[in-house]
């Protein structure tokens, strides 16, 4: 933690800033790892509201991984272990000019190729694939969200990437 | 430097200008970065923090806090108890009613351990919350009281009061119809109109507001305690009300004098042989059908 207070949570501008901290992080990590299906910002809402109402028994080192631990709790129990399927939405192509057929009929079965391989990943490749690809996450930030070592999360992430490529190149 | 670390310090945007040089020359370059492009699509949507942050406070507030719930929980608690005490003070503070119906008699005991017997169609009422401080009932009919002694105990009748300290007696009140026979102690009567002390014995009556002397009582206790009506110079319709009373039926009769004077008995176990103890005395015949019993001259 980069300054350890004496300060309870109780206070609302620690809880605050609390929220705003990890409040996004901890949306990226139940959408990555859940889907949209089970509603992950209530989930991450709930969690908050749960830090709250036990904040005079969470210290404030504490905080993240009761946020993780309980956002992830609240998801197990609606989750029976679905696959998940992550939509891809439309990104705007840069590069218009180039546009024929041929090229968009490409991009769709590679995006379709791009879901399926993404389902396949584990939930923990997923998790920490996404947040470092899609979200620009370092390895040691991954780390220190998911209470992992560096070298874990180098493990997973280019895990991740090989069986990507191997998935996409099959399919 | 190899293909792998350089891939590996890609992913972790970590390459140094000439590492990225190196990184461009790799062969799958072009893969590995259509499918960076194509990863963002999964970007998890944008969220508006201070939105969010808002929504959780108003969920915070609008739920009850623990102590809350803690005072609620106390306060159901205690409203329950609170009826249940209410409940059981009331219940206390109600008056107790014992009542007999036609040839019933029954036996009861009160709480100061004084009893009572009660004859048929009578009724008795009182309070056993504060039985010891107030010895006061209220009877309609006829009972036998053996009296603990203690504090004052008061009889109370529709046309007066019987008093005693601890004694045995008898209170007879049917309509226009009050008796009090003492059968040991002293018993004091009031009435509208007279107010007297008895001695064992004694007989205090009034029938139609007049007070009316009679001989002395010799029998230890009423005679109706051993299932027998007894009477001395009574009016004959009090004879047959008693005999109604006893025997659950309902007599008619004409041309007969309901006032004359009877003097006699009958007993509770036996029809036949009680409407002959009523009737043979006073040369009477009767019929019966049913329930209902007819009184003829001879």
């Amino acid at each position: 933690m980069s300054k350890p207070l004496k300060e309870h949570i109780c206070e609302e501008q620690l809880f605050s800033s609390i929220f705003r901290k990890y409040s996004k992080d901890l949306y990226d990590f139940l959408y990555y790892k859940f889907g949209s299906q089970f509603n992950p910002q209530d989930k991450m809402q709930e969690a908050f509201v749960k830090l709250w109402e036990n904040c005079a028994k969470v210290p404030q080192d504490k905080a993240k991984s009761f946020l993780f631990t309980t956002a992830n709790n609240l998801m197990l129990n609606e989750f029976a272990h679905r696959k998940v399927v992550l939509r891809h939405q439309q990104i705007k192509p840069k590069h218009s000019t180039n546009i024929n057929p041929e090229f968009l009929l490409q991009e769709k079965q590679y995006k379709e190729k791009l879901e399926k391989a993404i389902a396949n990943l584990t939930e923990a490749q997923r998790v920490a694939f996404l947040m470092n690809r899609v979200e620009g996450k370092r390895f040691k930030e991954i780390a220190q969200l998911l209470d992992i070592s560096t070298k874990a999360v180098e493990k997973r992430i280019y895990g991740a990437l090989k069986k990507l490529r191997q998935d996409i190149d099959e399919l | 430097m190899n293909r792998e670390s350089l891939i590996q310090k890609w992913l972790d945007h970590d390459l140094n200008p000439q590492e990225l040089e190196a990184f461009k020359q790799l062969e799958d370059y072009n893969d590995l970065i259509k499918l960076d492009l194509q990863l963002k699509g999964f970007k998890a949507k944008a969220l508006d923090t201070e939105d969010e942050l808002d929504t959780v406070w108003n969920t915070v507030k609008s739920k009850p806090t623990k102590r809350y719930k803690l005072i609620s929980i106390v306060s159901k608690i205690a409203a329950v108890l609170v009826i249940c005490f209410g409940i059981y003070f009331y219940s206390n503070s109600l008056d107790t009613t014992t009542r007999t119906l036609v040839s019933e008699q029954k036996s009861l005991v009160l709480p100061d351990a004084s009893r009572v017997e009660l004859n048929a169609v009578s009724s008795i009422v009182f309070n056993a919350s504060n039985w010891d401080d107030n010895r006061n009932l209220s009877l309609q009919g006829e009972a036998f009281f053996n009296v603990a002694k203690g504090q004052r105990f008061d009889v109370k009748t529709e046309i007066g009061t019987v008093t005693v300290l601890g004694t045995q007696f008898n209170v007879k009140q049917r309509d226009k119809y009050f008796e009090v026979t003492c059968y040991e102690g002293k018993v004091g009567v009031h009435t509208n109109t007279k107010q007297t002390t008895l001695l064992p014995g004694d007989t205090f009556l009034i029938i139609d507001g007049k007070y009316i002397a009679t001989e002395k009582e010799e029998l230890p206790s009423p005679s109706w305690l051993n299932h027998k009506s007894t009477f001395k110079s009574i009016p004959y319709r009090e004879v047959i009300a008693e005999f109604e009373r006893q025997y659950n039926v309902s007599v008619e009769f004409n041309n007969i004098d309901d006032s004359q004077k009877f003097t006699g008995s009958f007993m509770h176990n036996d029809i036949e042989i009680a409407l002959k103890s009523i009737t043979l005395p006073l040369q009477l015949k009767y019929s019966k059908t049913d329930n209902i019993i007819r009184l003829k001259r001879e």
